[in-house]
């Protein structure tokens, strides 16, 4: 893993979505509404621009995405 | 290499009668206790296969589409020849990438956010059949309310009128019957293929499909603001989908969206008779609602397994699976692994959400496109009857659906009073 100073969690981490994968349940939207939005149109998860999540909920959204489209951006 | 040959399984899970008292908890108990996966013998319908019991090596299949195929195949137990797979193919029996741009066709229609719109409609429809049951003082809860309801919201979400559900009804209750022992007549629906050919080897899969010609026919020439016309007038890769390949769509969320939620609502109203104390904790706190709907889709797991092919040879569980081999997983299993919800045939609205059932998949591709609308209409369905205060008795025999695919119910009499 990558870099988590504090150890429990609280660090805060990026996430990205990838497009091809995502076949726009919509979880990670409810979940974290003011992270990730699913286009209108095309129903696919977008990260809003600098949001970012504590890792410890930031694994928690990987998992519950069913399709598997969500992960860390470590740098 | 840990095959483990039992030819002598028992109950052989490829035979409707295995399920006819339901789920078979304790059979499913002894596959996942026992180490690797488990081979079901060959049989009438086909090749035998390995049984995934286990949720853990569910969601490994479930999520990885390249060894694990729904393609190459079929997605149910029996075999099929190819030219009748690609006869029948829709997008459940695709795999990514081409899958997946069929599904964004509709994807946007089924976000949690989206459904919130068909609130209303669900509301008026499970106002309205309550109303008649508690005027009837009871009835079949399966034809007066468990039936109509999803099948109503589905159509008109999609935008089939009002005056045709009643045909969706009928067409797609044979549809069920096709993967038990009922019969029907070949030329039913005025049916011209060979049964082989159709989803379910159900003359009623031709006429939900004849519908569907019609209709887009109809959206092109006259389009409307509905599903329908939305999926005729789309394109994937600058084509409009084929009369074909559209039908199969329509049939496909028609059949999905339909006995499934129907199957869930029916033990609905079981859980209300044998655990009427469970809903009275949801009563007194609203929060459990969203526990006490993901609780009856567990113990319904109206779809008992999907099946996979193997694409590769590969390790499972530490079983060595070969390419070309069925792998099928059983979801009405892993909904009740030990390992990981405690006392798992207990009926607990309190249950944490975290890891959940696996009763709409395992995750991946292919995880039911319905999952928040089936939510929000059996939600709605809990939340009228403990608002009115209803109180369901049993009045009479049920009676279940012969299928070793869906763990449907096809009556269910009940006394219905405040
Ligand atoms: C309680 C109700 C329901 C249950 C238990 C259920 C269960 C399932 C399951 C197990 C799958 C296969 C998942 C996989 O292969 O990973 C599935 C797929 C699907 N479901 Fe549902 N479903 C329900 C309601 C609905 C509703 C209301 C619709 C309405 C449109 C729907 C439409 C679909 C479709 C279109 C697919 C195929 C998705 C794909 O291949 O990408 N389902 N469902
Ligand atoms: S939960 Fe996953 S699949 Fe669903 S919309 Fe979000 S990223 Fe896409």
């Amino acid at each position: 893993m990558g870099g988590d100073p504090t150890g429990d969690g609280s660090e805060r981490v990026a996430m990205v979505v990838d497009e091809d994968r995502c076949i726009g349940i919509g979880q990670c939207e409810l979940l974290e509404p003011d992270v990730f939005r699913l286009g209108d149109e095309d129903a696919i998860s977008r990260v809003v621009d600098g949001a970012d999540l504590p890792r410890a909920r930031a694994l928690e959204l990987v998992d519950r995405c069913p399709s598997g489209a969500i992960s860390i951006a470590d740098a | 290499m840990t095959t483990i040959e039992r030819s002598a399984v028992r109950p052989d899970l490829a035979d409707p009668a295995t399920y006819d008292a339901g789920i078979p908890h304790e059979a499913f108990a002894t596959l996942r206790a026992t180490p690797g996966l488990v081979r079901n013998p060959d049989g009438p319908w086909g090749s035998g296969f390995w049984s995934v019991t286990r949720l853990d090596d569910l969601v490994a299949v479930s999520r990885d589409t390249t060894t694990f195929s729904s393609a190459v195949g079929h997605i149910q137990i029996y075999d099929v020849d190819e030219d009748v797979r690609d006869a029948r193919a829709s997008m459940i029996d695709l795999d990514p990438p081409i899958h997946t741009r069929l599904r964004r066709l509709v994807s946007s229609a089924f976000t949690p956010k989206h459904v919130q719109d068909y609130v209303g409609d669900v509301r008026r429809r499970i106002g309205d059949r309550l109303d008649a049951l508690e005027a009837a003082g009871g009835g079949d809860w399966v034809a007066e309310v468990a039936a109509p309801i999803p099948i109503g919201v589905i159509c008109a979400l999609m935008g089939v009128p009002e005056s045709d559900h009643d045909l969706m009804i009928e067409m797609t209750d044979h549809l069920v019957e096709g993967t038990s022992s009922a019969e029907l007549d070949p030329g039913a629906y005025g049916n011209t293929k060979p049964l082989r050919e159709l989803p379910f080897n159900s003359p009623a899969a031709f006429g939900v499909e004849e519908y569907a010609r019609r209709a887009r026919r109809d959206r092109l020439a006259e389009p409307r603001d509905d599903l329908l016309t939305q999926l005729a007038v789309a394109e994937v890769d600058g084509e409009r989908l084929s009369e074909t390949e559209y039908a199969r769509f329509f049939q496909l969320m028609i059949f999905a969206g339909n006995e499934t939620t129907r199957s869930a609502m029916a033990h609905l109203a079981t859980h209300l008779m044998d655990h009427a104390d469970e809903f009275d904790r949801v009563r007194a706190d609203g929060d459990l609602l969203d526990g006490a709907v993901e609780e009856v889709v567990r113990h319904a797991s109206p779809i008992l397994y999907f099946r996979r092919t193997a694409m590769a040879d590969t390790v499972l569980a530490g079983t060595e699976v070969a390419a070309g081999d069925k792998v099928v997983m059983w979801y009405a299993s892993a909904n009740f692994d030990e390992a990981h919800f405690a006392d798992p045939l207990a009926f607990d609205v309190g249950r944490p959400r975290v890891p959940g059932h696996v009763a709409f998949g395992g995750g991946g591709a292919h995880f039911c496109l319905g999952a928040s609308l089936a939510r929000i209409e059996l939600a709605e369905l809990v939340a009228e009857v403990l608002r009115r205060g209803l109180r369901l008795r049993p009045a009479g025999e049920v009676e279940t659906v012969s299928s070793n695919f869906v763990n449907g119910v096809a009556r269910l009499p009940v006394e219905v009073s405040r």
